[in-house]
């Protein structure tokens, strides 16, 4: 048993929770304690250290765009970010609630609504108060120092005119006038510069001093808005809700048309004449072609995080695929021929080292010449068939964004692979040669279990590229995932803004990291020779 | 469309009123036949839009369930920036979107991307300004002593700019102000006010399309949301753009608006819904009955209490802050869009027509409207050669389409959610001429040949 779950961790990579089965075991629990300090108390330390320093640092660097978040803050974006979720689909569910469910999540809300709403209305009316304190604070508190400052302006210019009219009055002398007028106009002017800077730096000062009181925080007012906003926010999802469970609800709409049609029907029965009875005909139609759409409305859910990281992976599994199927025939090819090989070289070479927001641009136009009506193209309705891909809502966004994937993270599995197949061991080939085996018998009994090793070393760096290339092109091309939440939340500049793309950081990072494992589990299940992975 | 083409709009205008007696007559079972009248041939649909406060029509059509009335299921997308936004539109990844009114006309008569864009739906009136960098506003107030109080007078004109504009030319650079797109009402907007104080701001022509051919100031494109970090970061020193971006830059501390697009012409006609010529033919039924729930949205933003306190706008705001839609703070986005605007910490204004969604017959979509974005375009050579006065009429026949919006407009009065004074029924699609403009220069539609030789700085045409 024991060995049988060593063998798991190591196949996993999980080489790290070795000395944690070993010592349950009770084999020397000296060393694995010893080993265990090494490679998991250390690394945890590491890491709390890490927070502590970010929780430190982090208020301490403050931008006009706000200050870097604490872990504290980012955990609330998190939150944040789930609650928008699961709110979205709750109002989902809600629209398609019917009978017995919709009375009760009805009431419920209604409860929580009753529950709520003096209570809003006191912070929203403290909230008042408190912006209507704050804007009294601000003017008081900077009136001295405006009387201050428009007095000294006033002052510097008058005096700056003074001056001006003296220095004309030197000037006027030194017509006709003598060496030492000129000195003395020369040194004048030269006096005035000197007196205007000063007083620049003066107005300067002031204008600082004064800026620093207009942008002094106050405490009470972010505190009230905070709360009010909270509650404000939570009240509009629930009146949404009631709205989804009440008037908007599908199932309500839908009796409401049959009722129509059962009474257009009856008309239809006692039409008086012929004219009319085609009108109401029409109009049976309508409703009942009505009801089939109805029966078939959801509500529109805007993209959440989650279904956008689902939708990312996705993507990128889809260009990893792609890169795959590229990428390794090419590189047996390259592997088994020196003069194939010397005549892509070039190739390579040329296309590795090219940016993915150079490929997407080109993707793009080619793919969007493939589908010139997205509303109605036979290869979206493929991709839309692909059964990983239902209900992703593939468009050429996601296809380009996919082969970008592709095109940037062929390179490794392509070159891996030449490399596997070149090095294959001469005896086995020779051993081939001598059982007089055919080209595709040596191709998947010798080269390629040869080469496999290298390839999946190929394929786990190619997969940790396209995911980091991904991001990219999902932000440059709009398609719905973790690239454009991150691009709509840059762009929304709110207060959240920062601490949200921490939260991205974290989850991409995680995400790498699990697809990063699942590569080592499958590159040390075809090593047969037990070849350590780097981890 | 085709269909409401058909009849002259009296005829029709008389039939509403019958059909609303004989609502009144034959009760229940005649108004579902009448309120079913359209049969959308589209019924799911996608719309786009830039994260600014005027794309609250169709965020609220939305929300508030008027496109679900109409039996529209539609799904509202953020956009990156206008460019892309334009060809998703023609590219039929979007069904409609929000758009800057100067984007259907460009496109159709191919300044820019080529391709025949159409509106039915006005979408606001104002909702724009004018943001500098504290240090160049601080140039201007050191300058100008009557700009260096608390709350200085308005509008403020380009004129303090001058000295900053010379002294950026004499050690040889040159000011740079940011623009969101080169047909955009903000670019127009940035010029008409630097032109007003004679500061140049770059002639469009055949080969200079970045428009900096004799420029005092260049102007540069950058997408709304990145005004405030372009800012930040020097790029350029002042911008023109849409709310919230302006008070998003006072919030931050990294700039000051120094003027509204009220104050540059009152009440100019802001964004359009625009949709492709191809996707309005394909589908006449949705094209009336978006409109239709478009209308109603914006009635609901400006509906009013008894003292003209705007009642829903909270509630608009509390939506459009949601991060799927404009996502800026609550806080940010509600000071313009209920009616004061932020010019300095100290200096806070009312100005309860900064967003107008409905009032003054807002969204219908005027002919002088597109006439005054055409000039526009002729004036600074986006419009490289002289056209005849006939051809700004027929061109905006091409662009405008008043009769989708009357036939949403009809149905909407038929089932009571409209009045009748909310549409200006018999118009020629002509406002009256206005000299509302912060130079006072006169606008007749009627006549643009005269109204594009009455600048000082601009392309001149021979009469």
């Amino acid at each position: 048993m024991k060995y049988k779950i060593l063998k798991a961790l190591d196949i996993a990579g999980l080489q790290v929770f070795d000395p944690v089965v070993r010592l349950c075991y009770g084999e020397e629990p000296k060393v694995q304690l010893q080993k265990i300090g090494q490679f998991i108390i250390i690394p945890i330390i590491t890491f709390i250290l890490f927070l502590i320093f970010w929780d430190y640092a982090g208020p301490r660097h403050t931008t006009k765009s706000g200050e870097v978040p604490t872990p504290a803050v980012v955990r609330d974006a998190a939150v944040g970010v789930l609650t928008f979720h699961e709110r979205e689909n709750i109002k989902g569910e809600d629209l398609l609630r019917s009978g017995p469910q919709r009375d009760a999540a009805l009431a419920e809300v209604e409860a929580r609504i009753t529950e709520l709403e003096p209570i809003a209305k006191t912070a929203a009316a403290e909230l008042k108060e408190t912006e209507l304190a704050a804007r009294e604070h601000l003017k008081s508190s900077t009136a001295e120092i405006n009387a201050l400052y428009r007095a000294k302006r006033l002052e510097f210019r008058d005096a700056a005119k003074e001056r001006q009219t003296e220095l004309k009055v030197l000037a006027d002398k030194t017509i006709d006038g003598t060496e030492a007028d000129r000195v003395t106009l020369l040194e004048a002017v030269a006096a005035d510069r000197v007196q205007s800077a000063a007083e620049t730096e003066e107005v300067q000062r002031l204008r600082d001093e004064r800026s620093a009181i207009e942008n002094a925080k106050y405490p009470p007012l972010i505190a009230a808005r905070q709360t009010s906003n909270a509650l404000e926010e939570e009240l509009q999802f629930l009146r949404k809700r009631r709205d989804f469970l009440t008037g908007e609800n599908r199932d309500l709409k839908i009796t409401e048309v049959e009722t129509k049609l059962a009474g257009l029907e009856s008309d239809l029965a006692s039409a008086a004449d012929g004219a009319a009875a085609l009108k109401i005909a029409t109009s049976i139609q309508r409703e009942q072609d009505n009801l089939a759409t109805l029966g078939e409305s959801t509500y529109s859910k805007p993209w959440t995080l989650p279904a956008q990281i689902d939708r990312s992976v996705r993507c990128v599994f889809v260009g990893f695929i792609v890169a795959s199927l590229i990428a390794i025939p090419l590189g047996i090819l390259c592997g088994l021929s020196r003069i194939f090989m010397a005549a892509i070289t070039p190739l390579i070479s040329l296309f590795k080292p090219v940016s993915p927001i150079v490929w997407l641009p080109i993707i793009f136009i080619i793919v969007g010449g493939f589908i010139p009506d997205p509303s109605d193209s036979a290869l979206l309705d493929i991709f839309n068939a692909i059964p990983g891909l239902a209900g992703m809502d593939v468009n050429p966004a996601f296809i380009a964004s996919a082969l970008t994937v592709a095109m940037c993270s062929l390179w490794p599995t392509l070159v891996n692979t030449a490399l596997g197949v070149a090095s294959i061991d001469k005896d086995h080939l020779n051993v081939a040669r001598v059982l007089r085996l055919g080209f595709f018998a040596r191709l998947f009994k010798i080269v390629i279990p040869s080469a496999l090793p290298l390839m999946f070393a190929g394929l786990r760096i190619s997969l940790g590229v396209g995911w980091m290339v991904l991001i990219a092109a999902e932000l440059l091309s709009s398609s719905e995932g973790i690239g454009k939440f991150v691009w709509d939340m840059f762009n929304n500049g709110s207060s959240q803004t920062f601490a949200q793309m921490f939260v991205v950081v974290f989850v991409v990072g995680a995400i790498g990291l699990l697809l990063d494992r699942i590569m080592i589990v499958l590159q040390r299940l075809v090593s047969f020779d037990g070849a350590p992975t780097a981890l | 469309m085709n269909h409401s083409r058909l009849a002259p709009i009296s005829p029709r205008h008389l039939f509403s009123h019958a059909a609303r007696f004989a609502l009144a007559a034959f009760g229940l079972a005649a108004a579902s036949i009448a309120s079913a009248q359209l049969s959308p041939e589209k019924t799911e649909l996608k719309f786009g839009f830039i994260k600014l406060t005027d794309c609250a029509p169709i965020v609220i059509a939305k929300e508030k369930g008027f496109f679900r009335d109409e039996g529209l299921s539609v799904e509202v997308i953020a956009q990156p920036n206008w460019k892309t936004l334009l060809d998703n539109v023609i590219s039929g990844n979007l069904d409609g979107a929000h758009m800057l009114s100067g984007q259907p006309i460009a496109a159709t008569i191919g300044v820019g991307t080529q391709a025949h864009i159409v509106t039915a739906f006005t979408m606001d009136l104002n909702g724009n300004g004018i943001t500098v960098s504290n240090d160049i506003w601080e140039s201007m107030q050191l300058e100008d002593i009557d700009l260096d109080t608390p709350e200085p007078m308005h509008p403020i004109s380009a004129n303090a700019l001058r000295p900053v504009v010379d002294e950026y030319l004499s050690s040889g650079a040159k000011l740079q102000m940011g623009m969101v797109f080169p047909v955009s009402t903000h670019n127009y907007e940035i010029r008409y006010w630097l032109a007003a104080a004679g500061i140049h701001p770059g002639m469009y022509t055949a080969t200079d399309i970045g428009g900096r051919t004799d420029a005092e100031v260049e102007l540069s494109v950058t997408p709304p949301p990145m005004m405030p970090t372009v800012l930040e970061a020097g790029n350029i020193q002042g911008y023109c753009v849409g709310e919230p971006w302006n008070q998003q830059a006072v919030a931050k501390g990294i700039g000051v608006p120094v003027t509204t697009n009220y104050d540059i012409w009152k009440n100019n006609p802001e964004k359009v819904f625009g949709v492709s010529k191809a996707w309005a033919d394909a589908n006449p039924d949705t094209h009336v009955a978006v409109v239709k729930a478009l209308i109603r949205a914006g009635k609901w933003l400006d509906a009013a209490d008894a003292d003209g306190t705007l009642i829903n706008r909270e509630e608009a705001v509390r939506i459009l802050a949601q991060p799927n839609y404009v996502g800026a703070d609550y806080d940010v986005i509600k000071n313009s869009m209920t009616g004061t605007f932020i010019f300095q910490k100290t200096d806070v204004r009312e100005m309860p027509d900064f967003n107008v969604f409905f009032k003054y017959h807002a969204t219908y979509p005027w002919y002088s409207d597109g006439i005054w974005f055409l000039t526009q375009m002729r004036r600074w050579g986006q419009i490289t050669e002289t056209k005849s006065a006939d051809w700004y009429h027929e061109t905006v026949k091409d662009i405008y389409l008043p009769d989708v919006y009357l036939a949403a407009a009809e149905l909407l009065l038929e089932d009571g959610h409209i009045a009748k004074e909310d549409v200006p029924w018999d118009t020629d699609g002509y406002k009256p001429a206005t000299d509302e403009f912060i130079d006072g220069n006169l606008f007749d539609a009627r006549d643009p040949i005269a109204y594009i030789n009455s600048f000082e700085i601009g392309n001149k045409d021979p009469i």
